[in-house]
């Protein structure tokens, strides 16, 4: 044995003044990488129970589960997602997929509580734990990681220099492969369902699309809606408002689906795909006043369930609002033909040019059918009231609007300001910038609101596409008289409004009245809302309906009247809108139904 | 880097760059080039530590896409070399004669995608997935949710709702079509 042999060992005693290149104490510190994917966190505020997480989950770990304190109501089901650890394989599809953004995985990897064993699930956001506040672990990564296309499938529109002097439709539809672009990117959450008050199977009809089974598709529509070309174009779409997709993105298209299914099935196929073409009649006959929305959607679903239907209709032709209000560029004529001809294909028949308490009194209705539906709708347009609006050049937008539909002719100045900013203003405002193109090469017309630009009625799109047609949308102004000089409208004085509604969301504009503005025009129209005229009613009828707060009808959840053979629907009692209509119409028909059958 | 890009495109056919970074760049080659090109970038170009082989199965294409990541330690530059091969009957060339290790992540993605190595060492042999009698768990034609259901019991108490249902039975419980 050498002297080297003896000294080497000692030179790792050199060591023990080294720092040491191990860690000291692993078990108690040993934080997860920054991305790595631990246990879950959830902003239960910003979650809306969509169930997508539930939905990917390749294990089935994730329950949805109703939490204390989170009320289920329009965009949010209430549930929250629960987590079962034994399940559980942190792949993070659940977080890639979340549609808020709500759902995300701390990077803490360890879970030590005593007891219950089945304390390894957990609901994230709802149970605390000490990893919610860890801003460390798997969030989805941005931007560039989707599962879905945040952007809609753009639609083709005509710009404005090729619109703005024609009422030609605007909206172009989808092609196949842009309706199943965007119908891809529905998650089928559902939540839209609730939203809709036709509750319309929206998730089924998209995934109809999706797999180009476009007659299941027309199918789910005409199970709540007899109306799809007219709602594929000019719903008011509450289904899109929440659809989860919005949170990060842009909502579905959900209407323009619905009209892409609506417009590829022909009509004289209709009632092939919806077996309709044999239907047992039962021997019962309903009167339905009014072929607007909702009596159309009665006359559909009384027909379906073999009553012989009679529409009476005041106008030359059918679809109330929908023909008489909406305009063209929004609506063709022919469309609205489309949805309303199947109706009639079904034995529906309509007496047109008939006022009912004018050339048939409701008593006579009564006599001769077994139940009446009114579905009569708001026509009255409203007055602002204020001085000067009684003057002949003073209108309502809803004369003017169903002028245009018959073609007559309308008294058109150059200078024109508009009232109103809901989305019949915006009717109005863009009808008359038409006319006024056709007719003076140009358009001068100022539509002005109470409600400021962040709060206006109308819709975004509607408010956009006007400017563009070259209308000023100049809200936030409270109409106080229209400046007559020498007999002729001059303008209108205004001045700035400052609130809308009170502290209790109750109508009670506060004004500005130092603050003062002049809009220059020489014909004025009001479109600040409507009324109903419910004078059909004779008063020994009237005495038997129930009537609640401002002259409003009392009905039950079938629409059915304190009068039980009367039924009431649509605008005067819901809305008002065009779908609220058809769900009124189609519960009236099943509480019709029920009202002659039990 | 640039250089190492040009010798290599003189002599082998690459389909594609993609360069990630100063230091980091991605290069398709045909299946038949590929562990020449492997060998290539070991011998004369210094790549002489192998990082990792990888897969990603794009199922749409009907192929796999391998990836041999490599780490020049001198010029501390990494490189990926890809090459797709099919997905049916799917074989590639062993690399286990360049590094010894590559023969587990080629036992690994015969066990995960049934991706054959022939001739890589124990390459039949189970990996992690001991008594496995279903198709490799990660091809993406696999349905895990299945599997999941069919193998896992769910724990005692687990109850669920679907939104759409959920919301009906709470917001308009009485409405009938």
């Amino acid at each position: 044995m050498s002297l080297k042999d003896i000294l080497t060992p000692f030179t790792a005693w050199g060591n023990i003044v080294k720092e040491p290149i191990t860690i000291k104490d692993p078990i108690n510190n040993r934080p997860g990488a920054p991305r790595y994917r631990g246990f879950h966190k959830n902003d239960i505020t910003k979650c809306i129970g969509c169930g997508s997480c539930e939905e990917i989950c390749p294990n089935n770990a994730i329950d949805l589960l109703p939490v204390e304190g989170i009320e289920t109501k329009d965009g949010d089901s209430g549930l929250r997602p629960r987590i079962d650890y034994g399940r559980c394989c942190w792949c993070g599809l659940c977080v890639d997929v979340c549609t808020t953004g709500s759902l995300t995985l701390s990077n803490e990897y360890k879970w030590i509580e005593e007891g219950n064993a089945d304390a390894y699930r957990f609901t994230p956001g709802v149970d605390k734990k000490p990893w919610d506040k860890n801003e460390l672990g798997w969030n989805k990564p941005v931007p560039n990681y989707e599962f879905y296309a945040l952007d809609r499938v753009e639609m083709q529109e005509l710009e404005p220099n090729k619109r703005d002097n024609s009422f030609i439709e605007i909206v172009q539809g989808f092609s196949k492969e842009q309706a199943q672009l965007e119908a891809d990117r529905c998650v089928e959450c559902g939540i839209c369902v609730a939203a809709c008050p036709a509750h319309m199977g929206i998730p089924a009809y998209i995934k109809a699309i999706r797999d180009d089974d476009l007659e299941h598709g027309l199918n789910i529509l005409y199970d709540t809606n007899p109306l799809p070309e007219i709602c594929g174009r000019i719903c008011t779409h509450k289904c899109e408002s929440v659809c989860s997709l919005g949170h990060r993105g842009e909502p579905l298209s959900i209407r323009w689906l619905k009209r892409y299914i609506a417009d590829q099935n022909p009509s004289e196929e209709y009632k092939k795909i919806l077996e309709t073409e044999n239907i047992e009649k039962n021997g019962k006959k309903v009167a339905i006043i009014g072929a607007g929305p909702s009596g159309l959607s009665a006359a559909y679903y009384l027909a379906l369930l073999g009553y012989e239907v009679k529409i009476f209709e005041l106008y030359p032709e059918a679809g109330g609002m929908m023909r008489y209000g909406i305009p063209e560029y929004r609506l063709p004529y022919d469309q609205i033909d489309k949805d309303i001809d199947y109706i009639l294909s079904l034995g529906v028949e309509i007496q047109y040019n008939t006022r009912v308490g004018g050339d048939v009194s409701l008593d006579e209705l009564k006599e001769k059918y077994d139940a009446v539906f009114a579905g009569t709708g708001l026509h009255l347009g409203r007055s602002t009231r204020i001085p000067g609006s009684d003057h002949k050049n003073v209108y309502q937008s809803i004369e003017l609007l169903s002028k245009i539909t018959k073609g007559e002719e309308i008294n058109l100045t150059e200078k024109i300001v508009v009232i109103g900013g809901g989305n019949v203003a915006m009717d109005i405002t863009r009808s008359l910038a038409r006319l006024q193109k056709q007719k003076f090469g140009k358009v001068q017309i100022i539509t002005t609101s109470l409600e400021t630009e962040d709060i206006l009625p109308a819709d975004v799109e509607e408010v956009v596409e006007a400017r563009e047609e070259n209308a000023v949308i100049n809200p936030g102004w409270g109409p106080k008289s229209v400046e007559i000089i020498d007999g002729k409208i001059k303008g209108l004085n205004v001045v700035r409004c400052l609130s809308v509604f009170d502290e209790e969301h109750r109508f009670s504009p506060k004004f500005d009245e130092d603050d003062k503005k002049f809009f220059e025009g020489d014909m004025i129209v009001e479109s600040i809302g409507q009324g109903m005229d419910i004078s059909y009613i004779a008063e020994d009828i009237k005495s038997s309906i129930e009537f609640g707060p401002r002259g409003r009808i009392v009905v039950d959840k079938y629409f059915q009247s304190s009068a039980k053979w009367l039924f009431v629907g649509g605008d005067i009692i819901q809305g008002p809108d065009v779908i609220h209509g058809i769900a009124n119409g189609h519960k009236a028909a099943l509480g019709i139904d029920k009202y002659l059958h039990h | 880097m640039e250089q190492i890009l040009q010798d290599i495109g003189k002599q082998f056919k690459i389909t594609d760059i993609v360069k990630k970074r100063d230091n980091l760049n991605f290069i398709t080659c045909e299946k038949e080039q590929t562990i020449s090109l492997i060998t290539y970038l070991r011998d004369i170009k210094g790549f002489s530590h192998f990082v990792l082989l990888s897969v990603v199965d794009w199922i749409e294409d009907g192929v796999f896409q391998l990836v041999y990541f490599l780490n020049n330690p001198d010029k501390k530059i990494d490189i990926g070399i890809r090459t797709m091969i099919s997905r049916e009957n799917a074989t590639m060339t062993s690399a286990h004669h360049l590094w010894e290790q590559i023969a587990t992540y080629q036992r690994e993605l015969k066990e995960m995608y049934g991706i054959d190595f022939p001739g890589s060492p124990r390459v039949d042999e189970s990996f992690i997935l001991e008594g496995w009698d279903d198709i490799p768990p990660m091809r993406r034609e696999f349905d895990t949710k299945k599997y999941s259901e069919e193998n896992f019991f769910p724990r005692e108490g687990r109850e669920t709702n679907d939104p759409e249902e959920y919301m009906k039975k709470k917001l308009y419980p009485d409405e009938e079509k």
